[in-house]
């Protein structure tokens, strides 16, 4: 289950990252705020993580960006992206889980999803929604 | 020390005797199946029948929702689209057919469609969601991941219908 949980972890911790990065690209209050709501989530869900780790790993202090971020159109794709990527890094927890922590896996695997949603919508990105959110594509 | 007295059965008036042969009946009688490889006459709907039954149901509101108001067609359908590859996917992997299994279908209804369509499907949604949450914590590690994935799914169409 440490595998899984490890690459959970570097999931949440890159979100983290990312939006420090992208929150200052976006261009409306309501979208400023939905980042910041986001990254408070994310670190929940790190802080989650790191309780339940038997050694948790050293963080990278910093992480290429997988494309520039430089106005508010990139810093939402790359909300999308962050999104998607923690989604999947979650399913496989569901997998080497049970009980509470599974349902811990998919709560943070469907808040990643449903975010991934908004943004695509505040992105007018079509369509909005995928049918395995978490599985990769 | 003496090992021979009279065995107490704590004042339930059976004797040993007794229990003792109630016992073997019962190892007798569960006993029956054990070379009797005849397979069970009706069998056990598998556990993710009413997820299948209920992402056809879903898919169907989206199809009328649709069709009584062509404005919403462009919004809905993608969101149908979905349920009928849950459907399909989750037919295969249960073995069933997934059009066999729309007639037997007793989904969710989806309430006052006609008023408010976006709103009711909105509502089916987050209800199907909760049953999918459901069938992903009870549902065997081989299963959980599409389960779980089909749970968000659901969640991010509601997402969508905000």
């Amino acid at each position: 289950m440490n595998g899984q949980l490890a690459a959970a972890m570097a999931a949440e911790v890159a979100a983290i990252y990312a939006y420090g990065i992208l929150g200052v690209h976006l261009g409306a209050a309501t979208q400023v705020n939905e980042a910041r709501a986001a990254e408070t989530a994310h670190r929940g869900r790190r802080d989650y993580l790191l309780g339940k780790m038997d050694q948790p790993l050293a963080a990278p202090g910093g992480y290429d960006l997988p494309f520039p971020v430089t106005d508010p159109a990139s810093a939402l794709k790359l909300a999308v992206h962050v999104e998607d990527g923690v989604a999947q890094s979650w399913r496989p927890v569901l997998g080497v889980s049970q009980g509470a922590d599974r349902a811990t896996a998919l709560a943070a695997l469907t808040d990643a999803a449903v975010r991934a949603v908004r943004w695509r919508r505040m992105a007018a990105m079509s369509p909005a929604t995928m049918a395995y959110p978490g599985q990769a594509s | 020390m003496v090992l021979t007295g009279p065995v107490g059965t704590s004042g339930t008036g059976h004797t040993r005797r007794q229990l003792l042969g109630a016992g073997l009946a019962a190892t007798t009688l569960a006993g029956c199946g054990v070379f009797d490889d005849k397979p069970a006459p009706a069998a056990t709907p598998d556990p993710l029948q009413p997820l299948l039954d209920e992402a056809l149901a879903l898919a169907g509101a989206y199809d009328r929702a649709a069709a009584a108001q062509p404005a919403l067609s462009a919004r809905l359908t993608p969101l149908a689209a979905d349920h009928r590859t849950h459907a399909a996917d989750l037919a295969k992997l249960i073995g069933v057919s997934a059009s066999a299994s729309a007639a037997a279908s007793a989904g969710p209804a989806v309430e006052n469609a006609a008023a408010d369509p976006v709103a009711a499907l909105r509502t089916a949604e987050l209800t199907a969601q909760k049953t999918a949450v459901a069938a992903c914590l009870a549902a065997p590690a081989d299963r959980a991941g599409m389960v779980g994935s089909i749970a968000a799914c659901r969640a991010t169409h509601a997402e969508a219908l905000r």
